[in-house]
């Protein structure tokens, strides 16, 4: 088996988009996240969330990123030269996510700058964008990554 | 129990707890299931890695931020709810044996518009650790019921 081809900076380039399909959650993964991180009663009480404005059990926000942030590791980050990110600039939930639903996730490269200080890395804008299986936006966050450049100083 | 409402959150309102120390093990099993990289992951690699060492993942420690929240007072509030936060910044590693504290101080509060039984509250929620540093700091936006009425009580 080959080894997959490891992502730098340079293939982060403005307009590339990754589609990936996630998976649907089940009410109990939904209260199981959120008795852990996020123990409010529209999250973790089928029967009181009734009562809420959401009419409902509905996923922590937190739950819906920490989906995507897997999907995103396995579908491309676990093979870059990630060096961590400092920070998202904005998230928004834009739509309750309730037991059944089928995420899939839409990242696009923003913007690519190259750090003008230290000259191994650059960093990338990503914008994330949630669908239900409806194909209503649930989630959309701009987030930033640090890369390692291309050690050969070649694109692509 | 509702004891707070959004009337209760206004400018300058401040609320501290804490700590809460992350483990080696915690900071991997969250890793392994959430965000497995290999900083977070793996010691030997992080060691290696610019880190130095094993650090949270960032979403780790925005959870614990939302745990202290809930633990601390949020259960006891008549939040319906968060529309999304903005600049969430992670500031620095969070590593094994951190005591992590978690502030949460009101920039705004908003009644809304359309809706004339609630508001919307604009924090700062910053996590902590033992030498004082913020470690991550976030702007946050929850969505509060008003207090109802004398006469419903």
């Amino acid at each position: 088996m080959t080894k997959p081809k490891k992502l730098y900076f340079e293939d982060f380039a403005p307009g590339k988009v990754w589609e990936i399909d996630g998976p649907a959650l089940t009410k109990a993964e939904i209260v199981e996240f959120a008795s852990r991180f996020d123990p409010q009663y529209f999250h973790v009480d089928e029967v009181a969330a009734r009562d809420s404005p959401f009419g409902g059990l509905v996923a922590s926000g937190w739950h819906t990123v920490g989906v995507c942030m897997r999907l995103i590791c396995d579908a491309y980050l676990g093979q870059s030269a990630s060096l961590g990110s400092p920070g998202v600039n904005e998230i928004r939930w834009t739509r309750p996510v309730r037991p059944g639903d089928r995420l899939k996730l839409r990242m696009t490269v923003v913007e690519a700058k190259p750090s003008r200080s230290k000259p191994d890395r650059g960093t990338v804008l990503h914008r994330w964008e949630v669908f239900n299986q409806h194909g209503e936006l649930v989630m959309h966050m701009e987030g930033l990554g640090m890369f390692l450049r291309r050690p050969d100083g070649r694109q692509p | 129990m509702t004891r707070y409402y959004f009337e209760d959150f206004t400018p300058g309102w401040t609320f501290e707890n804490g700590p809460r120390t992350l483990t080696a093990p915690e900071i991997v099993a969250f890793a392994r299931e959430w965000d497995p990289q290999t900083y977070h992951t793996d010691e030997a690699k992080a060691r290696a890695s610019p880190y130095g060492g094993l650090i949270a993942s960032g979403w780790q420690t925005g959870v614990v931020a939302m745990r202290l929240m809930c633990d601390g007072y949020l259960l006891d509030t008549s939040c319906v709810g968060s529309p999304g936060i903005d600049e969430l910044r992670f500031l620095k590693p969070v590593r094994p044996g951190d005591a992590l504290r978690f502030r949460s101080t009101v920039l705004e509060a908003a009644a809304s518009r359309t809706k004339p039984n609630r508001g919307t509250v604009t924090f700062r929620w910053e996590v902590i650790n033992q030498d004082g540093e913020v470690a991550l700091s976030m702007i946050g936006r929850q969505l509060f019921l008003r207090r109802p009425a004398q006469s419903d009580r």
